[in-house]
């Protein structure tokens, strides 16, 4: 299982979610899932997100899933407060970077 | 304030260049001895509108107040919006400089009136002992003008460490426009002044040297702000929520900090809080909605509110009461929600928002309170997760004879160590605020080193180190933070200088022509090219030099011992940045 807290819009993907409670949607987990395979199979595109987070740590979308990860998903607007976003090297907000810094 | 005189001053040539932060750092710098006591007669207090505060540039109405700060006992600098800093601006005033104070056992209140070409100290014991939002309404029944009123509250008037600067909003609905930071409402509050007025009338925007440049970079920078989806517009075409700032105030960090296992819970305790979103900015938007639906025009609760005139990003908010759609307060920062919320296990928005009215009427900083009221919890005076506990305690601050209302008051460090509590968050004696510098190591090498004492605004590196910045991508597990932190903290220092929000590095550091539309208007303004990092390395040296004479020291650029030796969950992590990195920040500075 995969434990999938949503945020802001994509709170939208949860019939009757409010915003002052968790929005928790809970897939099935699939051996080997990157994160931009879970993020098509939601049908997003990565153009509508910020931010997002495996178990804490900054989601890339060449990650790997494991069988109980919780992962945190920002819609586009939801970004931690700082400039340099399309360089910041996940290649989730802008499109036009292609290196993994670390 | 020695024999309530006072005399203008033309501006030195060595100042022409310098407001806000370095305007006030200058001056305290060279004329306060750094030795002297706080709340006595050589300290001063300092007011300075940031360059540009007046002009027509987006979001430059900042104002700074500095002073040697009663809480760590070093130079203070701290800002606010509101509008005291436009009409200083329009008033040509380049800064207030309050020095001496009233013989001993005066029992009179003072208030500073500024106008065109003439100030005045009026005596005002009315405004004296009161709650602030009664205050700014006498004042303005007072003054027809609809004047800029900044000040100290009942804690600041019983010279209490606590306290901060307030000022009033645009609407004059209430004091929260704080200049927080670092007790400088008791410097004010022992100058025995409660309030500095601010007349614009026949007052004009202060004129850029050159027109043409300042206009053509404001506009390059407000079309950078309005782009970005941090600051941008309030919805997209659709109708669809678009800016973060404008629906969800800076409190959209609640969420993400949470997330990201870095939202200091229950005095530091964990990363997480299982009630983060139930105070998040995104229910404070949920209930401005539900209230604008159910009490249509009464409805009072508001996001995308300004803070000051002219700013763009509108990241400011009035919480609403659920029951009857009037404002509680305004606004809810992230900050504050952490400090009187997650900070003390407390989930309840009208319980933060109830805390945080107290802390504007009484005349507290929220950051410092919130950890004041932490230590009170970690004390085992009240329970974590008791906000009805905490808005008692918080409410003998009222009452002069009480002692835990004098603890309250006084911040963080007094209150810890009255009780024995042995993790008490402060740097230099103030309080942290609410990024926890385990997970996220280079804001914790800026609390450590900042000259202000523990300020996330001093170097703002979170998302430069959870994310990475520019080509240079920093490894959060990199140790290597000082070279990342010092660059933020010399780019503050000018951002603090010229009147813009610092909020505006979200969109010029990500938008290249922002920076320099940025860079333009300044300079325009100015005549003269500035160097921005060396602008901002000159008002740190500034403030080091001071706080080394004050008798600060590299020991003093630590954090606590917890925060070295006890791991933060979910990450499991302590702050393992070596003494070595850390003094590499300063080293040759």
């Amino acid at each position: 299982m995969i434990e999938i807290h949503l945020y802001g819009i994509l709170r939208d993907l949860v019939k009757g979610s409010c915003a002052s409670e968790d929005t928790v949607l809970r897939v099935k987990y699939t051996r080997g899932e990157t994160f931009e395979q879970l993020v098509a199979r939601l049908e997003l595109a990565r153009k509508d997100l910020g931010d997002c987070f495996i178990n804490g740590t900054l989601a890339k979308h060449s990650d790997v899933l494991h069988d109980g990860d919780r992962i945190g998903l920002f819609p586009f607007n939801m970004r931690l407060l700082c400039g340099g976003q399309y360089l910041k090297g996940h290649g989730f907000i802008e499109s036009d970077v292609d290196i993994d810094h670390y | 304030m020695s024999d309530l005189s006072h005399r203008w001053e033309k501006v030195p040539p060595e100042y022409e260049t310098l407001g806000g932060r370095a305007f006030t750092s200058t001056v305290v710098a060279r004329e306060v001895d750094p030795t002297c006591h706080p709340l006595r007669t050589f300290n001063k207090l300092v007011v300075s509108p940031g360059l540009l505060a007046g002009t027509s540039a987006p979001s430059s109405g900042r104002l700074s107040v500095g002073g040697k700060s009663p809480l760590t006992g070093g130079i203070k600098e701290a800002n606010a919006g509101g509008i005291t800093a436009t009409k200083l601006g329009r008033l040509g005033v380049k800064g207030i400089i309050i020095e001496g104070m009233p013989p001993a056992g005066s029992k009179d209140w003072y208030s500073i009136l500024v106008r065109k070409g003439k100030a005045e100290i009026l005596k005002t014991n009315q405004y004296a002992g009161v709650g602030l939002y009664d205050l700014i309404g006498k004042i303005w029944k007072d003054h027809a003008s609809k004047p800029g009123i900044i000040g100290c509250g009942i804690a600041g008037q019983r010279l209490l460490k606590g306290a901060g600067i307030f000022g009033n909003n645009i609407e004059n609905t209430d004091p929260g426009r704080y200049a927080g930071r670092g007790g400088l409402g008791a410097v004010l509050g022992s100058k025995r002044v409660v309030a500095i007025i601010s007349d614009d009338t026949g007052g004009a925007p202060p004129q850029p040297k050159d027109k043409a440049r300042f206009e053509a970079g404001s506009k390059k920078l407000t079309a950078a702000l309005d782009t970005q989806a941090v600051t941008g517009r309030l919805k997209d075409d659709k109708g669809k929520p678009f800016g973060a700032l404008k629906n969800y105030g800076t409190n959209v960090l609640q969420n993400i900090l949470n997330e990201a296992g870095g939202l200091p819970t229950r005095a530091f305790k964990t990363g997480r809080f299982e009630n983060a979103a139930k105070i998040s900015g995104e229910a404070v938007h949920e209930l401005v909605d539900k209230t604008r639906e159910k009490f249509g025009e009464a409805a009072e609760g508001k996001y995308a509110h300004t803070c000051h005139v002219g700013c763009v990003m509108k990241c400011s908010n009035a919480v609403p009461y659920e029951k009857t759609g009037k404002m509680h307060v305004s606004p809810l920062e992230y900050e504050t929600a952490w400090a009187l919320g997650t900070n003390l296990g407390v989930g309840v928005l009208e319980d933060v928002a109830e805390l945080n009215r107290l802390c504007n009427d009484l005349g507290l900083d929220t950051i410092e309170t919130g950890n004041a009221l932490g230590m009170l919890m970690e004390g085992g005076m009240i329970g974590f997760g008791d906000g009805k506990g905490a808005i008692k305690a918080l409410k003998e601050v009222y009452d002069a004879k009480s002692a835990l209302g004098r603890l309250v008051g006084s911040g963080a460090l007094t209150v810890g160590q009255a009780l024995g509590v042995t993790r008490i968050p402060v740097v230099k004696g103030q309080a942290l605020p609410a990024y926890d510098p385990r997970p996220i190591r280079g804001i914790g090498v800026t609390y450590a080193t900042s000259p202000m004492g523990a300020d996330h605004t001093a170097g703002y590196t979170i998302a430069a180190e959870i994310l990475g910045i520019k080509k240079k991508v920093t490894d959060p597990r990199a140790l290597e933070k000082s070279e990342l932190s010092r660059n933020f903290q010399a780019t503050t220092a000018y951002i603090d200088s010229t009147g813009y929000c610092l909020f505006i590095a979200f969109a010029i550091l990500d938008i290249d022509e922002g920076f320099a539309g940025m860079k333009d208007t300044v300079n325009a303004f100015l005549g003269k090219e500035i160097d921005v990092t060396q602008f901002g390395m000159d008002v740190l040296r500034k403030e080091r030099g001071f706080n080394r004479a004050a008798g600060l020291t590299e020991k003093d650029d630590r954090l606590p011992e917890f925060f070295r030796k006890e791991p933060l969950p979910p990450h499991n992590v302590t702050f393992d940045v070596p003494p070595e990195e850390i003094d590499k920040v300063y080293k040759g500075v």
